[in-house]
């Protein structure tokens, strides 16, 4: 029933410091530290809702994917002893408490050991959602028996796409449809095509803010509803997806196309060797003609 | 009026139809009957139209004779002549039972396998109705394709399998007591049928008897009661019509043990030691020659033997269908699965059966085939896929340092102040778009067309698009025009979608005005059919211009 399964929200938030630090510069009223607030009003909402709600939150940098929740160091009951943060300061749940902590420290030290590296400046994503996938299933092996779980997974898109990590994102996102987990997608910046493939064929929203500094309003009224809740609710209509491939050739958008059977690369236009696996082929040419001799009519 | 060619087999004076007197008439290929005094027919059907014809039982007061057509119609002939309506009735009902089968088996299978296909598949049925029944196409344009689309299949559910004899057949003939000292044996055709495929000389016997000397009941009558049928066959010499049979099956039974086993996989003979000469080995006498039997072994070797016998003939029913139609006694046909061709058993082929039965291919081991590998030259492509070229955010190494400062800085001052996330005005404002009519709201309510558009309406659609579907298949199959028949069909075909069009598409598109439906539902339709109006015209002015 409803009661017994468990819900699991794995928050995904774009770090990239160069266009976060591009973004301080541009927008001040609206930083990292802004959007980290907000993801942290977010999962604890999530953690109120419902007691046996679950939460991950990671960190994907351009340098790694980091768990900021739940964090290693943190075992129930470390901070108990300790004076300086014991205890919960303005009365709140002390399992936020606890949370909100842990994800500043660990976003704090992650910030810090920020290196400057000229060739990696693309954020990580695709392997923050491959380890998001992973701990949803690491959880679900731990549940216990009759237990049921429900996980989606939600990405706060900062920078724009990685072109180069578009096979693992797909790989992803078809993993993510296998397991029934959806991929929802907050962007703040540019529309992203891959987030917006994802969404579409796992259930997932796709929502691109129109106001940045309102995020925290965004995350909560459209991401914060789980899939039974959301198909009560009058939500934002789904974004037209254009799933038209581009040849390999041109890069450019086609809608009919030759495909290798070999090697599965596509192109606009047929040619008789494959450019990339070098398998030669023949295509049947529709029968010519040949030309009708004509008859001279006898003149009358 | 009977055509003057018309030979009349029959005339039935006195023939009530329909409450008037008058004249049945049975000609060559038809059924007729003229009211008195009348010259025409107002009654006439031809025997191929006629599915079968029903009498009323013997009792009733009334003799008729019903004809009944394949389309369902009846028609009552009521015999009223006082000396002899029974045998008017009779006789016209033995010269249509004779004449009917003729003419039956024309016309009736490919009726009622159209019948069956349109009974079967609703699709199909209302694909009729729409093209058929309305004029657009004629019948046999529709039937052209489907009927050789099914002849196949019918043919393949012809070759059924056949229903093999049970060995118990007889036993399970069980006959019952009928109260005082008799046995009362219950037949049925299935038997009857067992029993003259096992014994063919019963079979004989029965054409050479019935109905000359004997009804069917007397027959059977008397094969339960000969000594042919019980357990111990006595052969007394009586004046048994099943005596011949009782020696025909000991012939029968001797040639078969004559011919041997065969299969030498299934001798058992042949597994006998074989003596070389007295004092080295066990003399293998005959062992069906022994003068020395008791009276109880003798008995028991009969019901032996014909059990034997029994079995082979039923297992001969199974095997050799066309040899039992082309023999006349049915006991020459292998009966024991002895193939007919004794090449068959060479040492070669024994060779080869011992090692099929004791060689497993899943035991043995794993010959791997050896595959093609897959060759990429630049498989760089695979990284980016098939995606657009994202012009990619540059910047400058300057750019990247100071904003990897600047967020270092801010972060290393980072506190949460969670009570201040978010302002009152940017909630609502935030609110507001997202509400519906908002921004972000824009093309989601929009209702389903499924919820929009009347039920009934959507069939008529469906049914619209399978109908036009079905002739536009039709039409463009036509292509490339390469034949004269090709060039009339595809002529007709633009005709028949103009006709289409006419009277089933603009009614159709009046009818939604009329609902005041403002959804295109048929647009798609009408682009289909231009582009095939397109393509005729095209095809058209070709061809023009190839004969000046």
């Amino acid at each position: 029933s409803a009661d017994d399964e468990l819900s699991l929200l794995v928050i995904v938030v774009d770090v990239n410091p160069i266009w976060w630090g591009q973004q301080a510069q541009k927008e001040p009223e609206f930083t990292l530290s802004k959007c980290m607030d907000a993801v942290m009003v977010m999962s604890n909402t999530h953690l109120v809702m419902t007691r046996s709600n679950k939460l991950a939150i990671i960190a994907s940098h351009c340098q790694e994917s980091h768990f900021l929740y739940p964090s290693k160091h943190w075992k129930a009951g470390d901070f108990a002893g300790d004076e300086s943060s014991c205890g919960s300061r303005d009365g709140k749940y002390e399992l936020l408490t606890v949370g909100n902590d842990l994800i500043t420290e660990e976003i704090k030290n992650l910030m810090e050991r920020t290196e400057v590296r000229g060739h990696q400046t693309e954020t990580l994503l695709a392997g923050s959602l491959a380890k998001a996938l992973c701990y949803i299933h690491r959880v679900t092996k731990e549940l216990e028996a009759g237990q049921e779980m429900k996980s989606r997974i939600l990405v706060i898109k900062a920078a724009g796409d990685s072109a180069l990590q578009y096979m693992n994102f797909m790989n992803v996102i078809f993993a993510a449809q296998k397991q029934s987990i959806l991929i929802d997608a907050c962007v703040l910046d540019a529309d992203s095509g891959l987030l917006q493939q994802a969404c579409d064929i796992t259930g997932g929203l796709y929502l691109k803010v129109p106001q940045k500094i309102a995020l925290a309003q965004y995350l909560l009224w459209v991401f914060l509803p789980d899939t039974d809740q959301r198909s009560q609710l009058v939500l934002p209509p789904p974004v037209h997806v254009d799933y038209r491939a581009a040849c390999f050739c041109h890069r450019n958008l086609i809608e009919i196309g030759y495909v290798c059977s070999v090697c599965l690369s596509i192109f606009c236009n047929f040619s008789p060797i494959c450019t990339t696996c070098e398998t030669a082929f023949k295509i049947a040419l529709p029968p010519a003609m040949k030309a009708k001799k004509k008859k001279l009519k006898p003149t009358t | 009026m009977a055509t003057s060619s018309e030979e009349v087999l029959l005339v039935v004076k006195r023939v009530r139809q329909k409450k008037q007197d008058g004249a049945l008439y049975l000609m060559a290929e038809r059924v007729a009957w003229a009211p008195e005094g009348k010259d025409r027919f107002s009654v006439s059907h031809l025997y191929a139209d006629i599915r079968c014809q029903k009498i009323s039982p013997d009792g009733k007061s009334k003799i008729q004779l019903q004809l009944v057509l394949h389309t369902g119609e009846t028609t009552n002939f009521h015999f009223t002549s006082e000396s002899s309506a029974v045998k008017d009735r009779d006789a016209a009902k033995d010269l249509l039972q004779q004449l009917l089968p003729k003419f039956k088996k024309k016309a009736n299978k490919e009726l009622e396998e159209k019948n069956r296909m349109l009974q079967e598949d609703p699709l199909l049925f209302q694909l009729y109705k729409d093209l058929v029944v309305s004029q657009v196409i004629s019948a046999e344009e529709f039937w052209a394709n489907r009927v050789s689309m099914n002849s196949v299949d019918h043919s393949l559910t012809n070759s059924k399998q056949e229903v093999g004899i049970s060995a118990a057949f007889l036993a399970d003939v069980r006959p019952q007591t009928d109260g005082c000292n008799g046995l009362r044996y219950n037949l049925t055709s299935d038997i009857i049928e067992s029993i003259f495929r096992t014994y063919p000389a019963v079979k004989q016997k029965y054409g050479e008897n019935v109905p000359h000397n004997l009804t069917e009941k007397e027959f059977w009558t008397r094969f339960f009661q000969s000594h042919y049928f019980h357990r111990d066959r006595i052969s007394t010499g009586s004046q048994d019509l099943f005596a011949e049979c009782g020696k025909l099956d000991e012939q029968g039974l001797k040639s078969m043990v004559g011919q041997g086993v065969r299969n030498p996989m299934v001798d058992l003979t042949s597994l006998e030691d074989k003596s070389l000469d007295e004092g080295y080995g066990i003399s293998s006498g005959p062992s069906t020659s022994s003068h020395s039997k008791t009276l109880k072994e003798n008995s028991n070797a009969a019901i032996i033997k014909r059990f034997n016998h029994h079995s082979a003939m039923v297992l001969a029913t199974g095997l050799c269908r066309q040899d039992a139609q082309n023999e006349q006694n049915g006991e020459t046909s292998s009966t024991d699965g002895n193939s007919k061709d004794s090449d068959f058993f060479q040492p070669s082929m024994k060779k080869v059966k011992l090692k099929e039965s004791i060689e497993y291919t899943d035991l043995e081991q794993e010959n791997g085939r050896k595959a093609v590998t897959l060759n990429l030259k630049k498989s760089d492509r695979y990284s980016h896929g098939p995606t657009l070229v994202q012009c990619q955010q540059y910047a400058t190494s300057q750019d990247i340092i100071n904003s990897v400062n600047c967020i270092r800085h801010e972060m290393a001052n980072y506190t949460p102040r969670l009570t201040q996330v978010l302002s009152s005005s940017t909630a609502s404002t935030a609110i507001a778009a997202l509400s519906p009519g908002g921004v972000l709201m824009q093309g989601g309510t929009q209702q389903a067309i499924n919820q929009m558009v009347p039920n009934d309406v959507q069939c008529e659609l469906k049914h619209l698009y399978v109908a036009a579907g079905e002739l536009l298949r039709h039409f463009w199959s036509c292509f490339p025009v390469n034949t004269p028949f090709l060039e009339e069909k595809v002529v007709k075909m633009r005709s028949n979608l103009e006709r289409f069009q006419v009277t089933k598409l603009c009614p159709f598109q009046e009818k939604m005005q009329q609902q005041y439906l403002s959804t295109n539902l048929t647009g798609h339709l009408e682009e289909m059919l231009q582009i095939a109006y397109n393509k005729f015209h095209t095809w058209q002015t070709r061809r023009m211009l190839r004969k000046t």
